[in-house]
């Protein structure tokens, strides 16, 4: 019988190595299989919209702030030029923080329904029915009003309340009172005949709240009250390169294709633009102008009304001069300032006493908003008032918006600065935003639309918090006009940033904060911050404009070409993955760093988030400042994927080679079982004259066979794997197996001694009850018993690396976005792996259990044939089960601790504690399994 | 399958017999119960699990009265249930039908610990070889089986005594490892009376021995008989079944 058949023969050798082998194959299946889904999940991840940050200064730590549009400039126009005509670069993007812009609202008004019906004397309900949608005389609904006949006597309180998110602050509160009344037809004789207008009552007074509010007047359909002005709002402004920005954002981009088309900086004029509008006005307009807007060197200037009557209005004013420029911007959609304007609104007697509550109103700024347009007027509704202004049909896009213009600053707010704080566990950082001056805000304009002077009291300033850096730079610039040539809309350019390799795209992409800890560092529910009125504030929504390069000259008083860039997004030509385009990456930002700019690879990077501790946010009266708490604000971690991914698969190969260690011990340990069987078969051979080495040799052989299949298949897994790691894994498994065959080869040697057992000691501890006979029999069985306890140890060393996997897997990935999804794609492999090797460490516990299970079933038939109890019995299973724990103890404890720190360096403890709690849990189950 | 008949003769033993000079009357308690081991129609059947196996039976119908200082002897080939007869005498294991007696009390009436602490105080049981515990010298295991009552210091000296009337006196220190197939076997016996033992229950305790050997077993067995105790043994050998007092054949 050759040593092939004998292999077969033998059904543990075969069983061994085939459970060895279908061990190798399964962990290096699972292995492979969670490399691929590591690899495949940073690679889809690893780009975002572009490879090349270009900035004047580099990020001091490789966690980025995400503002990269700053006002700070830079970087000149000649240099990106030089960065467009590298052959690497497929997109070069410059970004800028242009401007911070002031605006008031449009004078905020309450329109109470009081519609007398339809008259044609009447001015403007003459030519009704020939507008667009007019309904016809006839049609027109009975006269309808919420005021009495007779007047009565009311009182408004018109109030503002802002919110942070956190907290809400009242920006003013203002009261009025008067009488109203349903308003009349008075018929007037004039020079040509009579004339019919609407007045109000006789005796009524009407509702004037302070300058610059007006008072009250009726007309067509409303009594309409005029309400104190509503905070300043204050905007900021970026410019792009509209083509490049394009380029950058693909079709998400499209909403700056006007801009695109917006005339060079010679045919911009101010005055000439308003002149242009206003005879647009003047000489009429066709309806089909007034439903699309008026055509503008081939951009329909939607918007144009607002822009006529501010350039009408700073032509009043002398805010324009001779340089004043029209900037094309492209306005955001909406804002996400929380601002509610209320009026509440009392009947009340001659005393002043409330006679009935009629209501209060409310209206907030939403997503109607449209900044330097203010796409509908600020009107709120007296309870129960019906909108009859329909019956007159549409007005196109007449609507007179915004007719202040805005105030344009070079003063602008640059990113906020932070201090670096500790690093968490898993890499995550903590900061420290660094606080600057306090600002006013909530402040009234100096003089009304028309001039006259504004009642400073009804407003109390406020004192906000500025975490942002006030940069004057270039010139003081002539007063600009905003010509608004579209609108976006921030949520589908966040949307097209991507999400786990977000990279900032500058000032209309800004990163929200969220609130996580109180000022006593107490966890609260997650709260987005708001941003605030004045754009000084830790939170900043969306720029308000996106303007051309040319508008920032015109803004910002730059006559030349300077270096008024803030950033430069770059994306790299080279196509696929970031690792099969890192050469070429690296190449493109080392080609631009020659150029003395700062050039960050941001391909590879992921979002993560940083911890900001926020001091100083806010003061009581008495002046004390106190913090706002712990928030959280997604910032750029560089290098992210090459982290996530050495460290996920290092756990990966690890662990495979853990498992395939573990499976190698059960193999040595049948082996051992096998070995021991076959002593008697041994001697047999030994009395018919074998030498010793040929009995070995005989043995070997039959091994050599096992290490033939497992080193195919070895060699095989590698091949199909491609995979060094598997290849040492394999390699590293053959050994142990060796070492296994050689170990167990050599316990087939004769040794004399065992028949020569010492005489009994008598320093050996007595034999009186179940603890010192289970004591007697393990010493009795050393290696049996060392054998067990190494078992067990490994069981407990499996348990425990299991446990820190679980802890430890989200945390040794990182804190970045990408090594959350990369860890969710290994988790459930590794976690399979490593309860592979859980389940390798009990059943090594049940083959090393069952070396002398004979010998153990008979001393235990012996002590039951004696009278021991079966309670007695247990006792017995229990002691040895508990003092083989007590050798295992350390093995499995230090063990765990060891896997701990190689697989995941934090949850060692942890590990620890699993493994001794995985061997003491071991202790009854093998107890109870032995019965 | 083996389906015996019980063959059952009686004799009592020759007074030519020499009793065994020992202070074994110090040490043995005096036979309390005319018929310590009594059973009543035992049936013993093998195998018939959920594998489909065809059960065997070994023993039909087998039943036994043992008179203290009676020495009765199941003789039988191999395979004809002589072990399985023991081991259920000895309450080890549960007849397929049929009842045991000890001292006149059911075994079906009693739950594992009181059968165990019967056994302990009434029988004594002698496994074929002399099972001893490895590890441990001749003296502790004849002290084993006063382990669980805490009496192991108690019986020290007449777990010495016993040896040296079994002759090992001067072996008690050995291990089982150390001791010839003889001497564990009278180690074990020696073992099997340190609680005053009232019924002895030995399997095949010559077997494997050479004739001398044997003849010394078959004395100790014999003599101990002459204190009270009742013996149950297995045997085919000769000399035993020629000196027992009762005998079943096992056919």
């Amino acid at each position: 019988m050759n040593a092939v058949q004998r292999f077969i023969r033998s059904k543990v050798l075969l069983l061994t190595a085939a459970i060895l082998i279908a061990a190798m194959c399964l962990s290096v299946l699972v292995q492979s299989q969670s490399q691929a889904a590591l690899n495949r999940t940073v690679d889809e991840n690893s780009r975002g919209l572009y490879d090349v940050l270009v900035q004047a200064k580099a990020p001091s730590s490789s966690l980025m702030q995400p503002e990269i549009a700053n006002g700070s400039g830079g970087i000149s126009f000649e240099q990106l030029e030089a960065i467009r005509k590298l052959s690497g670069t497929s997109v070069a993007a410059p970004i800028s923080l242009v401007s911070r812009v002031t605006q008031n609202l449009e004078s905020p008004r309450l329109d109470a329904m009081d519609y007398l019906g339809y008259n044609a004397g009447l001015a403007g309900t003459a030519t009704a029915d020939q507008a667009a949608g007019a309904t016809a005389p006839d049609q027109w609904p009975a006269a309808e009003s919420v005021l009495g006949d007779e007047t009565r006597k009311y009182r408004l309180t018109a109030s503002a309340v802002s919110s942070d998110g956190v907290s809400e602050q009242t920006l003013f509160k203002s009261t009025a009172e008067g009488t109203l009344g349903k308003a009349r037809l008075v018929e007037e004789q004039t020079a040509g005949g009579s004339s019919i207008r609407i007045a109000g009552p006789a005796d009524e007074t009407g509702i004037k709240f302070p300058a610059p509010a007006g008072g009250s007047e009726h007309n067509l359909f409303n009594l309409s009250v005029s309400l104190p002005m509503a905070p300043e709002i204050t905007e900021s402004v970026v410019a792009v390169d509209p083509a490049a920005e394009r380029a950058l954002l693909g079709s998400a981009g499209d909403f700056l294709s006007p801009l695109e088309k917006a005339p060079p900086a010679d045919a911009r004029d101010a005055g000439a633009v308003g002149r242009y509008l206003e005879g647009l006005f003047t000489n009429g307009i066709s309806l089909d102008e007034l439903e699309e807007g008026p055509d503008f060197l081939g951009v329909k200037l939607k918007y144009w009304a607002p822009l006529m009557t501010q350039y009408q209005q700073a032509k009043r004013n002398g805010q324009l001069t001779d340089d004043s420029q029209a900037i094309p911007l492209i306005v955001r959609s909406g804002t996400s300032l929380d601002l509610k304007y209320n009026v509440k609104i009392e009947e009340i007697d001659d005393a002043g006493k409330v006679v009935k509550d009629v209501g209060t109103v409310s209206r907030s700024l939403d997503k109607d908003y449209l900044p330097f347009v203010s796409k509908d007027p600020f009107v709120l509704s007296w309870p129960g008032s019906t909108d009859h202004s329909s019956l007159l049909g549409s007005s196109g896009n007449f609507n007179q918006g915004l007719y202040t213009p805005a105030t344009w600053s070079t003063d602008f707010a640059a990113a906020p600065k932070y201090t670096d704080g500790e690093a968490a566990a898993n890499g995550a950082e903590e900061k420290t935003a660094v606080p600057g001056e306090w600002v006013t805000v909530n402040r009234l304009p100096e003089k009304s639309a028309n001039g006259t002077p504004v009642d400073q009291t009804q407003r109390e300033p406020v004192d906000e918090r500025s975490y942002r850096e006030n940069l004057a730079t270039g010139e003081q610039a002539a007063a600009p006009l905003a010509m608004v040539y579209g609108t976006f809309d921030p949520a589908s350019v966040a949307a097209a940033a991507g999400d786990v390799n977000k990279l900032p795209l500058g000032g209309y992409d800004p990163t929200p904060f969220t609130l996580v800890k109180d000022a006593a560092g107490n966890e609260v529910p997650a709260t987005e911050l708001e941003p605030s009125l004045s754009a000084t504030g830790l939170a900043s929504q969306s720029a308000g404009a996106i303007t051309d390069y040319y508008g920032l000259a015109a803004a910002r008083g730059y006559t030349e070409n300077a270096s008024v860039i803030d950033a430069v997004r770059v994306r790299a030509k080279a196509p696929g993955s970031w690792k099969e385009a890192q050469p070429d990456v690296e190449q493109l930002a080392g080609e631009i760093r020659e150029m003395g700019l700062e050039a960050t690879i941001v391909a590879g990077s992921a979002r993560e988030d940083a911890s900001i501790f926020v001091p100083g946010y806010s003061k009581d009266d008495a002046g004390k400042e106190s913090a706002l708490g712990t928030v959280q604000q997604s910032w750029v971690r560089q290098n992210a994927a090459e982290a996530v991914t050495g460290s996920l698969s290092g756990t990966n190969i690890t662990l495979l080679f853990l498992t395939l260690c573990g499976a190698a011990l059960l193999t040595g340990a049948s082996t051992v079982s096998y070995i021991r069987k076959r002593r008697s078969e041994a001697g047999t051979l030994r009395a018919m004259g074998w030498t010793q080495g040929r009995i070995r040799r005989w043995v070997l052989e039959e091994f050599g066979v096992g290490a033939v299949l497992l080193a195919v298949a070895g060699i095989v897994l590698s091949l199909a794997s491609w995979s060094l790691s598997t290849a040492l894994v394999s390699a590293s498994v053959l050994v142990l197996y060796a070492a296994a065959a050689f170990f167990a080869a050599q316990q087939l040697r004769h040794r004399d001694e065992i028949d020569q057992e010492p005489q009994h000691d008598e320093r050996l501890i007595p034999v009186d009850s179940p603890l010192t006979f289970a004591n007697r029999q393990l010493s009795t069985n050393k290696f049996n018993t060392l054998s067990l306890a190494v078992a067990v140890g490994v069981f407990g060393a499996a348990a425990g690396g299991l446990a820190a996997l679980l802890i430890d897997i989200p945390r040794a990935a990182g804190a970045s976005a990408l090594s959350g999804l990369a860890a969710a794609s290994v988790a459930l492999p590794s976690i399979l792996l490593a309860l592979a090797g859980v389940a390798v460490g009990l059943v090594l516990t049940l083959v090393t259990g069952r070396f002398e299970l004979n010998a153990k079933r008979q001393y235990l038939g012996i002590l039951e044939a004696m009278g021991w109890n079966p309670d007695m019995l247990r006792q017995v299973r229990l002691f040895e089960n508990a003092l083989v724990g007590t050798v295992a103890l350390p093995l499995g404890v230090l063990g765990a601790l060891g896997i701990g720190l190689l697989l995941a360096p934090y949850a060692a403890l942890w590990a620890g504690v699993a493994g001794l709690v995985a061997v003491l849990c071991w202790i009854p189950i093998a107890t109870k399994v032995v019965q | 399958m083996t389906n015996p008949t019980n063959v059952q003769r009686s004799r009592r033993s020759g007074s030519g017999e020499v009793p065994l000079q020992t202070r074994a009357n110090t040490i043995v308690k005096a036979a309390d119960h005319a018929t310590p081991l009594e059973l009543s129609d035992i049936t013993i059947r093998y195998g018939g699990g959920k594998g489909g196996a065809e059960a065997v039976s070994v023993v039909e119908g087998f039943d036994l009265t043992l008179h203290a200082g009676e020495m009765h002897c199941v003789a039988g080939r191999s395979g004809s249930g002589k072990t399985s007869i023991l081991t259920v005498g000895a309450g080890l294991t549960l007849p397929t039908s049929g009842r045991v007696f000890w001292e006149g009390d059911s075994l079906e009436s009693m739950g594992d610990d009181e059968i165990a602490d019967r056994r302990r105080a009434l029988i004594g049981y002698v496994d074929q070889g002399g099972a001893l515990i490895d590890g441990m010298s001749a003296l502790e295991n004849v002290l084993l089986p006063a382990v669980p009552d805490g009496e192991v210091d108690q019986r020290r000296d007449m777990a010495k005594d016993l040896l040296d009337l079994v002759g090992l006196g001067r072996r008690m220190r050995h291990r089982p490892a150390q001791l010839s197939g003889g001497e564990r076997q009278r180690v074990a016996i020696a073992r099997a009376l340190i609680l005053g033992t009232r019924v002895l229950v030995v399997d095949e305790p010559t077997a494997s021995l050479d004739r001398a050997s044997a003849n010394r077993i078959i004395s100790i067995l014999k003599d101990t008989t002459s204190d009270g105790i009742a013996v149950l043994v297995a045997s085919h050998d000769h000399e035993l079944v020629r000196l027992s007092d009762t005998l079943t054949e096992l056919i």
